[in-house]
This record gives structure tokens, sequence and C-alpha cells, in this order.
């Protein structure tokens, strides 16, 4: 819109809104604000060569002022508070607040002050099209202007000299890109737009620079070692029933910077290393050709391994040596163990540390770098020693006894490592004194028992089950003829027990013994009164798993389970 | 099921019911009988209760006689009164 009288060379909503203002309807029908509107324009001329850039919005705010102050002549006479919110003095404080810059033109010399802010935000966000660029820088100005001008940011315009210059570079390319973007492809306009952004960050906000992400090289032998172990550990045995103990997250967070601190221990066991290591070449070696051509990246992963065992066997040194719970634990991972191709003859040295770590528990760290270190400088098959002594260990262990305290740390922490639940129960019954124990006496396979005579006489088994739970009723020391006691006491009862409810089934006549001549049963022994129910018995001294069985409960659905 | 359900405990207690047990007991006493499925629970249940008052009565004899320790004898005359009272 050509513009001649105006004192600004180029048209501008501000100047276009002063023309408005005071070529307005002066029949505009405050008369007593009059001279606050003349003030106001005053003031409005004062302020020179602004420029805000979209000019349908001037014309829009132009046709709206002169519809709405026609409009509102009749109630906004009336009401003296509402002359502030005209459209008028709105777009008079507009011009006023409005600070003396527009949106980015090429040639322009300033610039408004949000302007880069709002640029750089937005151009951070859409950084791959050139588009994008330029729509905000358009719109901002004038949707913002009257938003956050009002505050007066003077920060901004500190900055304003510098944001020029990154926009004089940019911009002769964006310009271009405008008109390309819409045929060319984005590829373009992305190398366009990856230029300006980072200049005005960098420049204006150093402490938001993004520094390049350090990207370490990907060892692609330890990832695939790390996937072939976690893959076998996907498989645990079911003895984790008790230990909820996160132990895998410390671990694995630990085990890449735990490599130089390795807790380590007097070298005693040697004869056990041995006999291990003579199981492990049976073993070991028709494997060993096959692996051979080895894999000096798994070294790293292998030895982080073992540091990992190392540092965090101290700590749960107290849970580890449940025999109960480890033994079906070698079973388990002796599986993986076979599936393990990393084995090495000379894995006595790694497994002579990793046990006498286990053992003795002492922590002598020269020694057992000492034993690193040779290990490293004998070659790729023994880095590889590590990893396959966590995998052989069960498998040795399993009919070397001796190694079955040492080696279950180490196959229970490289469990761990691959991110399993730890397998030992809160065995505080075995203590530590315990693996030293079979490890000194017991050569022969341990053949174990689940209970005393368990496989000869079940009924033995029963009962001794309920005076275990006897003694545990009484909490105080018993001997051991006094079990036996309660053991006859048991079968009398059971026998009685029978007969009675043979008689209650057969009074019924029934041949089926039921609940309810189970509790008839007990209600005649005085354990059920009226004040005590079956219900709150069996509440008190059974678990959950079994009161859900016995006592009806209603669900969803209008059903009851048990159904009744 | 639980294993243990108190971790205080020196030993583990077994809070399951040995279910195939007492089905073995009652088909050998009372072949001719059955059993039914929620019938070994309380049965189960019964003999804890069994077992808890001759535990019960144990420990009061040998706090009686100032035992430390629960003997034979104690545990002889409490079985002796807690089967009486067991009877049907």
């Amino acid at each position: 819109m050509a513009d001649s009288g105006s004192p600004d060379s180029e048209p501008t909503t501000r100047t276009l809104l002063r023309r408005v203002l005071d070529t307005a309807d002066p029949s505009t029908p405050r008369r007593p604000r009059s001279a606050r509107a003349g003030a106001q324009r005053a003031l409005l001329e004062t302020p020179s060569s602004r420029r805000l850039s979209s000019q349908t919005k001037t014309t829009a705010r132009r046709r709206s002022q002169r519809i709405r102050s026609i409009g509102k002549l009749a109630h906004v006479q009336a009401s003296g508070y509402l002359e502030e919110q005209t459209p008028r003095t709105l777009l008079k404080n507009i011009l006023l607040t409005a600070p003396e810059s527009s949106i980015v033109m090429p040639k322009s010399v300033v610039k408004p002050g949000p302007v880069p802010q709002v640029v750089q935000p937005s151009s951070r966000e859409s950084s791959r099209g050139s588009l994008e660029l330029q729509l905000p820088e358009l719109e901002p100005p004038t949707t913002l202007a009257p938003g956050l001008l009002a505050p007066g940011r003077r920060k901004q315009r500190l900055r304003l000299s510098v944001f020029q210059e990154g926009m004089d570079k940019g911009l002769p390319l964006s310009q271009e890109s405008r008109g390309n973007a819409d045929a060319s492809s984005l590829t373009s306009s992305l190398n366009l737009t990856f230029a300006t952004p980072l200049q005005p960050q960098s420049v204006q906000r150093p402490g938001l620079a993004r520094r390049p992400p350090t990207r370490r090289a990907v060892d692609v032998g330890a990832f695939l070692q790390d996937l072939r172990d976690t893959s076998l550990a996907l498989a645990p045995p079911d003895t984790v029933l008790e230990d909820t103990q996160p132990f895998s997250q410390p671990l694995v967070g630990r085990s890449p910077s735990v490599h130089h601190s390795l807790p380590c221990p007097s070298h005693s066991g040697a004869e056990d290393a041995e006999r291990a290591v003579s199981h492990r070449t049976r073993s070991t070696g028709p494997r060993l050709q096959n692996n051979s051509p080895g894999k000096p990246a798994q070294l790293l992963a292998g030895k982080a391994e073992v540091d990992a065992l190392a540092m965090n066997f101290p700590n749960t040194s107290s849970s580890i040596f449940g025999e109960v719970g480890v033994e079906p634990l070698q079973d388990g991972v002796g599986g993986e163990a076979e599936e393990r191709t990393e084995k090495s003859l000379s894995m006595s040295k790694v497994k002579e540390a990793a046990r006498a770590r286990g053992s003795a528990r002492a922590q002598e760290p020269e020694g057992h770098t000492q034993v690193t270190e040779a290990e490293g400088s004998q070659g790729a098959i023994e880095t590889k020693e590590p990893e396959g002594s966590s995998g052989d260990c069960p498998t040795s262990s399993r009919r070397v006894s001796p190694e079955l305290a040492s080696s279950t740390p180490e196959f229970l922490q490289a469990k761990r490592i691959q991110g399993l639940e730890p397998a030992p129960p809160p065995s505080t019954a075995v203590l530590p004194s315990e693996p030293l124990e079979p490890l000194s006496a017991r050569l022969p396979p341990r053949a174990r028992t689940p209970g005393p005579k368990a496989c000869q006489n079940p009924y033995k088994t029963g009962l001794s089950h309920y005076a275990k739970l006897f003694s545990f009723y009484a909490k105080m020391p018993m001997e051991k003829k006094a079990l036996e006691m309660v053991e006859k006491c048991l079968d009398k009862y059971f026998q009685h027990l029978c007969d009675d409810l043979e008689m209650f089934a057969a009074h019924a006549g029934r041949k089926t013994v039921r609940p309810e001549d189970l509790e008839l049963l007990m209600r005649r022994q005085g354990l059920v009164t009226d004040q005590v129910s079956l219900h709150v018995l069996v509440e008190r001294h059974l678990p959950l798993e079994y009161r859900q069985l016995l006592i009806p409960c209603a669900f969803s659905g209008n059903s009851v389970f048990p159904a009744q | 099921m639980v294993l243990s359900t108190t971790v205080s405990q020196r030993k583990h207690i077994k809070r399951k019911a040995p279910r195939g047990f007492l089905k073995r007991v009652f088909k050998r006493q009372k072949p001719h009988l059955r059993l039914e499925t929620s019938g070994d629970l309380l049965m189960h249940l019964n003999c804890l209760l069994f077992v808890h008052r001759l535990a019960e009565e144990s420990r009061t004899n040998a706090c009686e006689n100032k035992c430390g320790i629960i003997k034979k004898e104690h545990v002889l005359a409490a079985a002796k009164v807690i089967l009486k009272k067991s009877r049907g």
C-alpha cells in the first residue's frame, strides 16, 4: 500500500494504524475522552519508524476498529471504565508498547526483540523445513508483540545486532530456499536450516550449545557375547522363588566400571582348581578347536564379568552359599554352560582366583590383578576364561563338589549380570563356613535328598513335616526323642481322625467325606465354637492360596468361588 | 505356594499342605471312602491345630518342670491330654 503522506517510507501496520486513528471518526462518541485520545495520538506520533509486517492484519484491524467504534458508540459511552478496553485504546497501547522493529526483512535495520527468541525455538523445532522457519517469523511478531512486549523486554534488544548478523548470513540462503522450497526437495532446505539455527544458538547462548554426543564404537563381539549370555540365561531354573532383590541392576551398572578394583583372594584351593581344570579340559577339549579362532573382542566383556563377579561377591557372599538353592541353580545353568562356546584349557588361573575369591573372601587386589594380567598375557584363548569359567563352573561343580562353594558365586553372579534374579533363597542357615567344609571334605558327588528318608518312607516324611511344625510352634529347644514322640502321637491322631470322618460320613449316609464332616469334627473337638467359626480358623492358620479355595468369596459377574 | 512366611525363623517352615500325603494316609486307612478336594485342606488345618495344641501343652509341661528343653516326658503327658480332647 503506497503511502506517500506518512513519515515512513514503507507502509507498516503501525503507520497505517496511526493514520487510521488520526483520521478516525472524530465524532467517536467520547467527548470526555477526546482529550485522552488526543494525548494518546500525540504519543503515537512521537515514535517513529515503527513497522509491523502483517498488512493484512492492519487492514483487518482497521475494519474492525471502524466497525467496533461505530457499534460501541452507545454502550461504551455509558460505562466509564470500559473505555480502556475499546479497540482504539488497545491499538494505541499496542502502538505504544510495540518495539521499533519489524520482522525479518532482509534489509531491515532493526528486528523485533522477541523475534530472535521466537525464531530460535521455532527453528530448533523445525530444523527440517525452511518454510517453517519463515512462518513463525511472520506470525509471532504480530501475535506476540502485544503479549510479550508489554512488560518491556529490554534484554532481547541487546542481542539484536548479534542475531542480525546471524540472520544476515542465514537469510540470503533462506530467502533462496523460500523460493525453492516449493519445488526443491527437503534436502536443500535441510542443509540451509542446519546452518542458521546453530549460529545464533552458540553465539547468543553458549550454555545451550549442544555438544555432539560422544559415541563409543560398538563392540560387536562383546555385544554378541552379551546377547548369547542373555539368551542362554533366559531359562532360569525355578529356584528363584523367594529372593526378589534386584541384584541384576546394580551389577550391570557396575560391571563396566569395576574393571580395576578387584578384591582378590588368597590362592587357596589349588587342588580344586586342578581337578576343575582336568574336568574342564575333558568337556571343553572338543570345543576349543572350534572356538580357538577366538574373539578377542570378548576379552573385555569377560573381564568385566569376572570383575563384576569379584566386586559383588563380597557383598553378596553371605547370601550366596545357600546350598539348597545353589544346586538347582547349577543344574539350570549347567545347560547353559554346555552351550557356551568359549572354553579354554588354561582357565585354571581364573578358576583358582575366582574360587579362592569365593572361599576366602579376602580382598587383595594386587594378587588378583596379577592373576588377571597373567591371564591376559597368555593369549586370546585364555581371555575367554572368565566367560567360560562361569559357564563351566556349573558343569564341573556338579560333578566335583569342592567347586560347589566357589562356583556358586561365579555363576550366580554371572546369572545376575545377565539380568536374572538372584537364585539363592535367604538360607541364613547355610553360613559361610559351610562351603569350606564341602570343599575339603567331600570329594565324591553328593547325592542330595530333599529330606531325611524321603524316598524310603514317604509316610515318615509327612510326619516329620508336622513334627517340624511342632517344634516351630513350641518355640523351645527340643530333644530328638521328643520329636520322635511327637511323630508317634501324630500317627495315632491320624488314625483317630480317619475313624471319626468315616463315622460322620456314614452317619450322613455318604461314602465320601465332605468338608461338612470336617467342620463337624472340629466342632466336636472344641476348635470351632459359636464364637470362633471355621472361616476364622482358616484365615488364621492357612496361607492365602488355601483360604481362597476354602472360603467362598463373591466375585464380579454374580459369581461365587468356590461354587457351592 | 508359600514356602516360608517368616524370615526370622532359622529354619524354613513350609506352609504348604502335604495334600498328597494326607490323601494317601486317608486312603490307606479307609480305602472304601473317598475324600473331597477341599477336605484334605481342612484335614491339614485340623492337623495344624492339633500340633499347635500339642506344642502349647508340651511347652507348659516343660515350663512347669522348670526345664529349658522340651523332653519326651513332657510331650507324652501332653499327648495324652490332647488326644483325649481331640477325640470326636
